[in-house]
């Protein structure tokens, strides 16, 4: 990967997701639903790249209250960039 | 059968989150011209998991999809599988639907679709569009038709009154849904008097391009409370006298009266405008 | 009565002590000019610890934060606040306590001698040679000073601060009343009043949620003959307000009264005829403080005569509909305008909980789902009004109404109108959003919610 995937946005119930490469993968999640969802979105972005095989990829999201089906939208969005841009 | 239909950037949760709130009918994702090129890839994903994960509402939901073959392709390869009414295709023409149906074929795709006419060449086929058997309606897609045309778009719509009437007659002829063209200025009494001239013409919905357009929408459609009352008494004088012919108010009540009190009935319950059937 | 033409030498004519208690009012809102050079001379003078008592703090009255900084703020007592100033006080804190008043609280407190004020500052428009003030005239006129009148008679020393003088006005605060009058060049910029919250919404959910609630007033039938009816200055307060004029004219109907913060929207059914009086405590734009001064119809009052406890003639004791908003609801309808959900403070009661305790019926309007954040709690994080004053919560995806008004439940049975518990209400948002972990951030205390009768409601907690 020459350079970090972004997907999403920053409006009000989106997110801004940045696919990544790191020596040691880290997941940051910045969201302004902290209390409530931190540790849910966390997961979540766990479950989508495990689902995927892709434990190694770095993750940020910075998150404007998007619901869950949009994370997993723009994960995914992200995820086949990566994918197309591996395979070609 | 829906009274409003209310377009749906694909791209956009902020909408998406909301789509069902504003007592639309029928919701259409768009997949086309309100998602820029760029996002296109993005809206895809974000249409796919809005209709797989969030929770469904009683309104329809039909996806817009492109027309560009290899985007027309992708956008119906990330539909597969998912439970929704419809595809709404713009540009439609008999050449359209070949396209259309080859890709939808190849993949197994099958569901009902509703085309937009929107190019003067489609009114020269017309009774053929609607013949075809997934075509469950028309809409007709004034503003790209009167720059086809090169014409003006008016509030009295004298422009698009023969396309109006034709897709109006073709959609009865094969008792398919009419669906009349949006109105692009958010001025309310503009909107009302466009909705007008649709419904004079037989037009049974209208699209919607902004959420504050439905509430007008609904009401212009849906039968009057005056026509529901009147429709509720013949029934009953029907049943009672249980004759075709008998006289309300002073009225001559017969078949083709008959026949209008119960599709106002049935219009009526159908959009919940009939309280019994409420609880 | 003494005449000054400069601050310092107003000042200097002052008993200034430290632990001095001041009060100012906000009608000019973001465009006051008085707080912030009265409070810079007074931090030069190094008065320390004062309690500042203002009926309302702004993003720009920046002084605040200032001398609470160093020390020359210890105490504030207040109704409403937002902005810098409120954010600082919910990271750091005060020296001394915050008191969130009502409006008709702040009223009743300074009668009663709970809030005890040495000198009173008061901003005012115009001021005549017997000290006669008024709001409805001069460069700067706001219209109705309404959360003056106290103060001006109940301080130990009142101070009028104008740009303008004149005599051909009925006063609304009495010349007998003020000590010192001081001349400046301005007294602010009356332009920035209304900037901010006053615009009627064209956003379709608040346009859901103002036809909802047409639709609930009508379906109990709310809106007959002489009903009175008060809503904020809110975008979707404003279009209620909008749809129940349009509705007395369409209905031709006549409301008897609008009472409260008054605005254009007000002022256009009085001139139309669909209500007969305005009861003006604080005017939200120009066109009302304009309607002030030239319609007859269009009554100033005092915060006292508006929404004091302990007045039996408060107009709010009238009222029959009060339209409120809010930034969190609980199960228990208790409703929070005053912090946010991890304790930022964010606004206060207002008049909130005054109308909604006093109103026959009192409605909250608010978004069900604010991106992923549902409205309704468990329980609020400050209670700035208390459940039992509040009657029905209309959001864009359902009604719920208070399960003590059993007349309410029965009057909408047989209606289209999408009615359920505000327990159902709330899950109807967590099968949108997931349920939320709630966590608890109560760690250090900084003040108290009083509610309107002078009884401490609630605590406030300093921001994690």
């Amino acid at each position: 990967m020459d350079k970090p995937i972004m997907t999403g946005s920053l409006e009000s119930s989106d997110c801004l997701i940045t696919l990544y490469e790191t020596d040691t993968p880290i997941i940051e999640v910045d969201t302004i639903v902290h209390d409530a969802f931190h540790d849910h979105i966390l997961h979540l972005i766990k479950d989508v790249l495990k689902h995927y095989d892709l434990e190694h990829l770095s993750v940020r999201i910075q998150d404007k209250g998007a619901l869950d089906y949009a994370i997993k939208a723009r994960l995914k969005a992200a995820i086949e960039i990566y994918e197309d841009d591996s395979n070609g | 059968m829906a009274r409003s239909y209310l377009f749906i950037p694909a791209n956009e949760p902020r909408m998406l989150q909301n789509a069902y709130v504003f007592d639309a009918d029928a919701i259409i994702l768009d997949l086309e011209d309100s998602v820029a090129i760029e996002e296109k890839h993005e809206a895809r994903h974000l249409a796919k998991s809005f209709l797989k994960d969030y929770p469904k509402d009683t309104a329809r939901t039909y996806v817009r999809i492109n027309t560009q073959a290899d985007w027309l392709e992708r956008d119906l390869a990330c539909l597969q599988d998912l439970d929704f009414e419809g595809i709404v295709l713009p540009k439609m023409t008999l050449k359209m639907w070949e396209t259309y149906e080859k890709t939808a074929l190849k993949q197994g795709f099958h569901k009902p679709v509703i085309g937009i006419v929107e190019t003067p060449e489609a009114f020269f086929e017309l009774d053929a569009i609607a013949s075809i058997e997934q075509i469950e309606g028309l809409i007709l897609g004034a503003e790209d038709l009167v720059s086809g045309m090169e014409a003006k778009r008016t509030l009295e719509g004298h422009e698009i009154l023969y396309a109006r009437s034709m897709v109006r007659m073709a959609c009865a002829k094969h008792h398919i849904l009419a669906i009349d063209t949006p109105w692009t200025n958010l001025e309310e009494a503009h909107l009302q008097k466009d909705i007008t001239h649709a419904i004079t013409l037989g037009f049974e919905g209208k699209c919607a391009i902004h959420p504050n357009q439905v509430p007008v929408i609904n009401e212009a459609f849906a039968p009057s409370k005056a026509t529901i009352d009147f429709a509720l008494r013949v029934m009953k004088k029907y049943e009672e006298t249980s004759s075709m012919r008998f006289s309300l108010d002073g009225q001559m009540v017969d078949k083709p009266v008959l026949q209008r009190a119960e599709d106002t009935l049935k219009k009526a319950r159908f959009y919940g405008l009939l309280k019994e059937d409420r609880s | 009565m003494k005449h000054f033409d400069a601050l310092d030498k107003l000042l200097d004519a002052l008993p200034l002590e430290n632990g001095l208690s001041i009060s100012f009012h906000h009608h000019l809102r973001d465009g006051d000019g008085v707080i912030n050079p009265v409070l810079r001379a007074l931090k030069k003078r190094d008065i320390k610890d004062m309690h500042l008592y203002v009926s309302s703090i702004f993003p720009s009255y920046k002084a605040i934060k200032e001398l609470m900084e160093s020390g020359h703020i210890k105490d504030i007592t207040t109704n409403y606040m937002n902005g810098p100033v409120a954010q600082a006080i919910s990271q750091n804190g005060l020296k001394g306590t915050l008191k969130m008043q009502s409006h008709g609280g702040r009223a009743r407190a300074f009668i009663e001698g709970e809030n005890k004020v040495d000198i009173a500052f008061i901003a005012a428009p115009a001021v005549s040679r017997q000290g006669d003030i008024t709001g409805a005239v001069g460069k700067n006129s706001f219209g109705s000073i309404g959360y003056a009148c106290e103060d001006a008679r109940h301080a130990s020393l009142k101070v009028a601060i104008t740009d303008t003088f004149r005599d051909d006005f009925t006063p609304q605060i009495k010349g007998e009343l003020v000590d010192y009058v001081l001349e400046v060049d301005s007294i602010g910029d009356v332009a920035r009043m209304a900037s901010g919250t006053l615009k009627i919404t064209k956003d379709p959910l608040g346009l859901k949620i103002a036809r909802e609630t047409m639709q609930f007033l009508t379906a109990i039938k709310a809106i007959k003959q002489d009903v009175s009816f008060q809503s904020g200055a809110g975008g979707v307060s404003l279009s209620i307000t909008k749809m129940f004029n349009d509705y007395l004219k369409r209905h031709a109907l006549q409301a008897s009264f609008y009472s409260g913060g008054i605005t254009g929207v007000h002022v256009d059914a009085l001139e139309k005829g669909l209500v007969r009086d305005l009861y003006d405590v604080q005017c939200f734009d120009r066109a009302a403080a304009k309607s002030l001064f030239v319609n007859a119809h269009h009554h100033f009052m005092c915060a006292s005569d508006y929404a004091n406890p302990n007045n039996e003639k408060r107009i709010i004791k009238a009222l029959d509909i009060v339209i409120l908003g809010a930034s969190e609801i609980d199960l228990d309808f208790n409703v929070n305008v005053t912090t946010d959900s991890y304790n930022t403070l964010i606004g206060g009661s207002g008049g909130h909980s005054d109308t909604a305790e006093d109103a026959k019926l009192s409605i909250i309007v608010s978004p069900l789902l604010r991106a992923r954040t549902v409205l309704i709690k468990d329980r609020v994080n400050t209670i700035t009004t208390q459940g039992r004053f509040v009657d029905v919560l209309i959001t864009e995806r359902g009604i719920a109404i208070n399960p003590l008004r059993t007349d309410l439940i029965e009057a909408i049975k047989g209606s289209d109108l999408n009615v359920m518990s505000i327990e159902e209400l709330q899950k109807k948002a967590y099968n949108l959003t997931g349920i939320p972990k709630s966590k608890n951030h109560k760690l250090s205390a900084i003040g108290i919610v009083e509610n309107r009768h002078g009884d401490a409601q609630d605590t406030l907690y300093k921001k994690e």
